[in-house]
């Protein structure tokens, strides 16, 4: 009973933790576009009566202090009015349809990526943990290490030119949208992921090595051992899980490296995501849309490492009662 | 091993010579190279190469191994290995100023809060998870946007400026990753017992900092400092791709941003 009352204290307080980062995050956000080097109303207000000028400034919120124009963007923000793209005669586009529009895009990059790379991740991160020292092992770990080094928008253009451009056997650029074709979706979609996934693979194995190496040191797998089970299956069936912790925390911190490294890798493969449109806003000089973009990228970020942090409390019961003690 | 190498630097170019063939052949290669760029980027103005600014308006985008230029020229018939060679110097000089300044700044931060805890210590650990909570890219990215925008939309911001505004924006992404990092090993080492000793015996505070902490913290530092520095490298040529960071003057960044618009139309064109 004293323990459950703990761990609802223990809850609380991250979540008051998570709550002060997001506001605390998009409140710098705001202070960000005061820093700019030319005024907002420079920028935005182009009426030519006086009348104009002050409806608009009053519209974009102008008038406001740093810390009331603030909440009342946070507001808007929460019911899903991230503001307007900006033009001279007034009535653009609104921003929250730009993002239903891209958000999609790069999610699914995002997803399949950390699928592609945690299911070459963890075979491999098992075999060179089983090969530890042998040959097999040092020629998966520097391979891997040569590869990491390579930085992905390098790697994304070196894939476009060779297989896309000189052998021919994938597009080299281009988003296909799932419901148009399945198969194009899937062709379009093996480059940008590979060059965002080749890197994660190797950090990923590196983690699940040290890891598994570790665990094959326990009692429980002498004693699976003596039992006569396979290798296969014991480093399957019970050595994964309790190895696989620290691998999925690096992968929910990986999301974040994930979510910038696509914007650069949209930009190769020219999908027209979340990074496509943070770009065309910094061209567009539409900094309202660019605050809503970055804040949007940095709640998912937390609110995402939040939920793995739960889960790997499932995963291995071990953390949840050292936690708790 | 970084640290292994520089301090045996002080004993005279023989240990180093024998300590260098001590190590393993990744490792050789790595140190090779690693002082291929540093040299470049030193002796980059000596060198018998054509001016990186200069256009041969004779040859542009040429391939590999034509003549004059054995990397080729870029299509605005900027010589590539020149630019290679000279590029190196504000690459490296950016991120070793921006992971120099914000690795002290972020330690500082990080050991003192550690070391203050309290009231101080949430604070500055709210802070740095609000910075982490931007993904770097993204935040170096918006820093760069948002301080690089020249007053008049019809003036492109001056190429010294863009420098200066890449390396605060670096400094301001570096300072939380290696402030966390200082602040966590500083946590560890605090309650260890020689620094109860040391504080039984009527050690002043700045002088247990400077003295027991700070030398053991130094080391995880260091691990992080060199590899955020190759993170930086790359993240001036990612800017750089996406169109904000360096675009004129001679950098890694610069040199792919100019030619970056050519895979958009052109990919096939021998390079």
């Amino acid at each position: 009973m004293k323990a459950r009352s703990t761990n609802a204290i223990e809850v609380l307080k991250r979540l008051v933790q998570l709550l002060l980062v997001v506001i605390g995050a998009t409140f710098l956000l705001s202070l960000l576009l005061r820093l700019l080097p030319v005024g907002l109303k420079e920028l935005y207000v182009t009426g030519l009566f006086e009348e104009d000028r002050q409806r608009q400034i009053k519209e974009l919120g102008l008038d406001r202090n740093a810390f009331s124009y603030y909440f009342h963007w946070l507001w808007d923000f929460v019911r899903g009015d991230f503001g307007r793209i900006v033009l001279p005669g007034g009535g653009g586009e609104s921003v929250s349809s730009h993002v239903g529009r891209a958000l999609p895009k790069t999610l699914q990059l995002v997803f399949y990526t950390q699928i592609f790379a945690l299911a070459v991740a963890i075979p491999l991160g098992i075999f060179s943990a089983y090969r530890a020292g042998r040959r097999t092992d040092r020629f998966v770990s520097y391979g891997l290490f040569t590869a990491a080094s390579v930085p992905n928008f390098v790697l994304g253009l070196l894939l476009a030119l060779i297989v896309g451009v000189k052998l021919e056997w994938l597009p080299p650029l281009g988003y296909v949208p799932i419901s148009e074709s399945f198969v194009d979706h899937v062709r379009g979609m093996v480059l940008p992921v590979l060059a965002l996934g080749i890197p994660l693979i190797a950090s990923y194995t590196r983690l699940l090595r040290t890891d598994v190496i570790a665990t094959l040191r326990e009692d429980f797998v002498t004693m699976a051992v003596a039992k006569g089970l396979s290798d296969r299956r014991i480093l399957f069936t019970h050595v994964l899980r309790p190895s696989s912790v620290t691998l999925l925390t690096s992968a929910a911190l990986n999301m974040g490296a994930l979510i910038g490294g696509s914007l650069v890798i949209e930009r190769v493969f020219s999908i027209p995501g979340l990074g496509t449109e943070i770009g065309l806003a910094i061209f567009g000089r539409q900094y309202f849309a660019l605050q809503a973009y970055v804040a949007l990228v940095a709640i998912g970020y937390v609110v995402f490492n939040s939920v793995i942090d739960v889960l790997v409390g499932f995963v291995d019961p071990r953390t949840r009662e050292r936690r708790s003690a | 091993m970084f640290l292994s190498v520089s301090s045996t630097l002080g004993h005279g170019s023989a240990a180093v010579l024998s300590k260098f063939r001590s190590l393993d052949l990744f490792t050789k290669i790595c140190l090779t190279w690693l002082a291929i760029v540093v040299l470049a980027a030193i002796l980059g103005p000596v060198l018998p190469l054509d001016n990186p600014r200069e256009a041969d308006i004779e040859a542009m985008g040429t391939g590999l191994f034509s003549s004059g230029h054995i990397f080729g020229t870029d299509t605005n018939g900027y010589d590539v290995l020149s630019n290679i060679v000279n590029g190196s110097r504000l690459s490296l000089l950016i991120a070793v100023v921006s992971v120099g300044i914000g690795g002290v700044v972020g330690a500082a931060i990080g050991i003192i809060s550690a070391f203050v805890r309290g009231k101080f210590d949430y604070v500055v650990n709210l802070f740095f998870n609000i910075m982490l909570s931007i993904p770097n890219l993204v935040l170096g990215l918006a820093l760069v946007a948002v301080l690089a925008t020249s007053a008049d939309p019809t003036q492109p911001v001056s190429s010294n400026r863009r420098v200066f505004v890449v390396i605060i924006s670096l400094t301001i992404v570096i300072i939380p990753i290696l402030g966390r990092i200082a602040r966590g090993a500083t946590l560890t080492w605090i309650n260890r017992e020689f620094i109860t000793a040391a504080r039984s015996m009527g050690m002043k505070n700045r002088d247990i900092v400077l003295k027991h902490v700070v030398p053991n913290v130094l080391p995880s530092i260091y691990a992080i400092g060199f590899l955020a520095i190759g993170v930086v490298i790359v993240a001036e040529g990612a800017l750089s791709l996406l169109g904000v960071g360096i675009t004129d003057g001679v950098s890694w960044g610069a040199a792919i941003s100019r030619v970056s618009g050519d895979f958009t139309y052109a990919p096939h064109s021998n390079r």
